[in-house]
């Protein structure tokens, strides 16, 4: 398996463009993250009253054990740059036919799938790892007082948070294997949150039940919206078992879906 | 001699067309194995079965006697088409990769690219590489893993005359080493000059398959000249002459059946006449390719 991850990486090491999307992905989170203060003043700056109302010091937005759920859901809407990174390179494979020569070589279909998804687990693991650093420096410079009880509450988000990362790459792996194209591919791919909107809007009339379902919905139900809790709402500060669960479902649906076409396809 | 490849009744339909059909061939350890056929007539969707890129949709084939896996193609080099590579990474990357992809020592590499005199080029990215050195670059490739078998497909396509020879030379030295080569081409003098066994393939069948040695056999035609005026009849007289022609100073002399260019020889011999000029022309390849062509009409 390590041998499959290596052959990926050797093909992404000296490729520009991977490291200029990846790169981007992990700047803007990185800063994004860490200036929520810095933000809220800047706000504070020029809204009247809003510094005066309301105490910025006083929202916890990078307070243990908030810092984890708020820093996970904020970076989860980056995950795009990865998606775009990931169709590119596999609808390469299609454009150069390296996928072709690559089995020529020696390669099965499913020793070639399989280095794609290694590749996907190891930009959730890297996601993970980043978010952590993050959320664990800033948690420690602006939490008043450290209870060390709060400091590794809310360790499970970091779970739904690889899970989101990886159903999100390997939805993008599939439509890469469905398409081919890289243009189409990424056009599709941002396309498809709002043609299941769309979809979504005339189902729930009929079925409200079955909206937690849908493929790109169980992505964003895995980790909850949290800033509602700031305005003195209840908040679901929790994972459901069951988002967990239909997300897994997902994932392995599309993983096992993009391995079946590449199997009956001839390349 | 031990069979390197078994084909038995191999089929690819592409929806209503059949590219290839009930394909039966059998390759053997040390040949040049020559497949020929018009461009579209399945020479490429054939080796893309066998190196597991098309999913036959009848028959099977074994390579060294075995039902064919990934494993299998570790043990054969093969460039099908076109040279295929990273665009981005150098000669030489490109050619770890394929080492990590074929399980081979990396060791191998300045070998092979000393082989096909790429050695100065190896850092520059491919994409920068003309075509020739692609062709060149895939030939390394194909050799990285000292493989058992080669199978090249129009290794020469698109080359300049000095490349065509420079291809050519390299697939000689190779089969000097005594590998199996597979050579997929329509160029029929390339198959000539280099191959020992050969196939045809026309619409997706399978119309001839045999030693190139024994196309020369059979009907010989003599280039002959003489210091006499009246050679024509001479000629017309010998028992074995078919029929003559006269082309830039020779008389081309077909001959019947059973007899051979020294009988011809010896008959002028007899009537005093000593020929200053007398070829023994082989039926070319060509020749017989387009008798073959020719006596297996398109449905």
């Amino acid at each position: 398996m390590l041998h499959l991850l290596k052959i990926e990486l050797k093909k992404m090491r000296d490729y520009r463009t991977f490291w200029v999307v990846c790169g981007l992905y992990f700047i803007t989170i990185g800063f994004s993250t860490a200036s929520g203060m810095e933000f809220l003043k800047w706000l504070a700056s020029f809204i009247d009253g809003f510094g005066e109302e309301l105490n910025i010091d006083r929202i916890p937005l990078y307070h243990f054990p908030d810092v984890w759920l708020n820093l996970v859901w904020w970076s989860g809407l980056f995950k795009v740059l990865l998606g775009i990174m990931v169709v590119i390179s596999i609808t390469n494979e299609y454009s150069y036919r390296t996928i072709r020569q690559n089995i020529i070589d020696g390669l099965s279909r499913w020793e070639f799938i399989g280095s794609k998804m290694l590749l996907n687990i190891l930009l959730s693991l890297m996601s993970v790892a980043l978010i952590f650093v993050i959320a664990l420096i800033t948690g420690f410079i602006y939490t008043p007082e450290i209870q060390w009880k709060y400091v590794f509450t809310d360790m499970e988000f970091y779970l739904a948070y690889f899970l989101e990362i990886f159903e999100y790459l390997s939805f993008a792996l599939l439509l890469g294997i469905l398409i081919r194209r890289s243009g189409l591919t990424i056009i599709l791919l941002l396309l498809s949150s709002m043609l299941e909107l769309i979809i979504k809007l005339n189902v729930d009339d009929y079925f409200p039940d079955a909206i937690p379902f849908f493929p790109l919905e169980s992505i964003t139900r895995l980790v909850p919206f949290p800033f509602y809790r700031y305005a003195f709402m209840e908040i679901q500060d929790y994972i459901k078992i069951s988002s967990v669960a239909i997300a897994v479902g997902w994932t392995v649906i599309f993983n096992y879906l993009a391995y079946l076409r590449l199997k009956k396809a001839d390349i | 001699m031990q069979t390197v490849l078994s084909v038995n009744g191999l089929t690819k339909d592409f929806g209503r067309i059949r590219a290839v059909n009930n394909l039966a061939l059998e390759v053997k350890t040390g040949q040049v194995f020559g497949m020929l056929g018009p461009n579209g007539s399945g020479k490429t969707t054939t080796l893309g079965m066998l190196m597991g890129v098309v999913n036959p949709s009848a028959g099977n084939f074994t390579w060294f006697g075995e039902t064919p896996t990934h494993h299998v193609r570790k043990k054969i080099g093969a460039v099908l088409e076109h040279p295929i590579f990273y665009p981005y990474l150098s000669g030489q990357k490109n050619l770890e990769l394929n080492a990590m992809i074929k399980q081979c020592p990396v060791e191998n590499i300045p070998n092979v690219l000393e082989l096909v005199e790429l050695t100065a080029r190896k850092d520059h990215k491919y994409k920068t590489y003309s075509l020739g050195m692609k062709q060149r670059l895939a030939i390394a490739s194909a050799l990285l893993n000292d493989p058992a078998v080669l199978i090249l497909d129009e290794p020469t396509n698109g080359l300049d005359p000095m490349g065509i020879a420079e291809i050519r030379d390299i697939i000689k030295k190779i089969a000097a080493n005594g590998k199996t080569i597979i050579l997929a081409s329509h160029l029929l003098d390339e198959v000539q000059k280099v191959c020992t066994h050969f196939a045809i393939l026309q619409r997706g069948n399978l119309i001839h398959t045999g030693p190139v040695d024994e196309v020369g056999r059979g009907t010989e035609t003599v280039e002959v000249n003489a210091e006499v005026d009246n050679l024509n009849e001479i000629l017309m007289e010998f028992s074995g002459t078919s029929t003559i022609t006269k082309e830039s100073g020779f008389y081309r002399v077909s001959m019947r059946d059973g007899f051979r260019s020294n009988d011809l020889n010896r008959f002028l011999f007899d009537r005093n006449v000593v020929a200053s000029h007398l070829v023994t022309k082989k039926k070319s390849l060509e020749q017989q390719f387009l008798d073959i062509l020719s006596s297996n009409p398109q449905k």
